[in-house]
């Protein structure tokens, strides 16, 4: 079985693009309800997930996991983001995982594109066939998601991720399954 | 105009109580279903197609041999039995092809209960999760379709199984996942 990878360039690297911060009408504390859905011609599988935001991760606290992430690699990233100040959460089904980097920025018409990291993968989506692949250093979840105005949109999870210094971005992020998990129908919560 | 809706009353009785022409049906292999396995929890549900065919239903001799092995050495007794014994069919979930070396027809009213066991797992149901428990002894998987005289049924699967003796059958069939796959809208496939 190939190791595909899904590269999001936009995830950290891209995030220089600051989060509009207070002044912007939707922020923090927000949570997202989302559809998980990943299909192919013969199999089908969805699930529903939560994403609780708290806050968003500030400039400040990002530059120290782009440091380690250049310095020591994917471990240097992740031992940097477990000691981050965790900012949300992210639930599926009876499992919760802490958010430890959460970063959204301006786009179109007053939208918003969102990304999270958590400090721990949620699911190995293919993880159950027969000749699945190792399961070693995916050790987070990167979800990228883009809402309008009101609240609404789509995205896409890396549910088993390992994030490596790379790409044009400088950061690149290989997905545990073979076609990444698409988010349909997100939706903001108001709390 | 009575007496002629008496009469017409009559024969539709002494049709319907006639034999169905030839008796009933003999189903017999090679024979193909296709069917679509669905698995569900509280927060997530997934579906795939799958196919069985049946080349031959196992011989009472090899049958035999594999019962007893089970009786005398337990699973793995009975595992080196399955392994010996003639190919009767394959499953094919996605794009994989497993091996039946057990398939047994027996009579359910005007339909029938028919059992494959596959001489290798299929798929590890959960297998994706987090702290995902261990796949070893989980060695082979068993399906049972119950059909009825149209060629249509239902049943379920154990993806990942093994079968140990006890019970009130005399084999008790311990699976991987929580609960097991449905197999839903199962169609003998005509040739």
């Amino acid at each position: 079985m190939s190791i595909p990878a899904l590269i999001v360039a936009v995830v950290l690297a891209a995030a220089g693009a600051a989060a509009p911060g207070q002044s912007y009408k939707n922020t923090a504390p927000e949570s997202f309800r989302a559809n998980a859905q990943v299909t192919n011609s013969a199999a089908g599988v969805a699930a529903q997930m939560t994403f609780m935001i708290d806050a968003y991760t500030p400039d400040a606290d990002r530059a120290p996991l782009l440091a380690a992430l250049a310095s020591g690699g994917s471990p240097g990233f992740v031992e940097a983001l477990k000691k981050a100040k965790p900012v949300g959460s992210l639930q599926v089904g009876d499992l919760k995982v802490a958010i430890r980097y959460a970063r959204m920025q301006a786009t179109a018409n007053g939208g918003r594109r969102i990304v999270v990291v958590t400090d721990a993968p949620v699911y190995f989506a293919g993880g159950g066939a027969l000749n699945a692949k190792p399961k070693e250093g995916f050790d987070v979840a990167v979800a990228e998601f883009d809402v309008d105005v009101v609240g609404l949109g789509s995205g896409r999870i890396a549910a088993a991720a390992k994030v490596k210094a790379g790409g044009p971005a400088g950061v690149q992020i290989d997905d545990y399954a073979q076609q990444p998990i698409k988010l349909v129908t997100v939706t903001r919560d108001a709390r | 105009m009575l007496v002629n809706s008496w009469n017409m009353w009559v024969l539709a009785s002494l049709i319907a109580l006639l034999p169905a022409q030839g008796g009933p049906k003999k189903w017999t292999a090679p024979e193909t279903f296709v069917a679509k396995a669905e698995t569900r929890g509280a927060t997530a549900v997934a579906s795939a197609p799958i196919t069985i065919q049946v080349d031959a239903y196992t011989k009472d001799a090899d049958r035999k041999v594999m019962e007893e092995a089970l009786r005398t050495g337990g699973y793995p007794g009975f595992l080196t039995a399955l392994r010996k014994a003639p190919i009767v069919g394959s499953v094919m979930a996605g794009d994989q092809k497993f091996t039946v070396r057990w398939a047994k027809q027996v009579p359910d009213g005007t339909g029938r209960i028919i059992s494959i066991v596959t001489d290798q797992p299929i798929f590890f149901v959960g297998g994706g999760k987090v702290g995902a428990k261990p796949r070893e002894g989980f060695e082979l998987a068993v399906l049972q379709l119950k059909m009825d005289d149209a060629g249509t049924g239902e049943g379920t699967m154990a993806a990942a199984a093994r079968v140990k003796p006890g019970g009130e059958t005399g084999v008790r069939i311990d699976q991987y996942a929580d609960q097991p796959i449905k197999l839903v809208s199962i169609r003998r496939e005509i040739k």
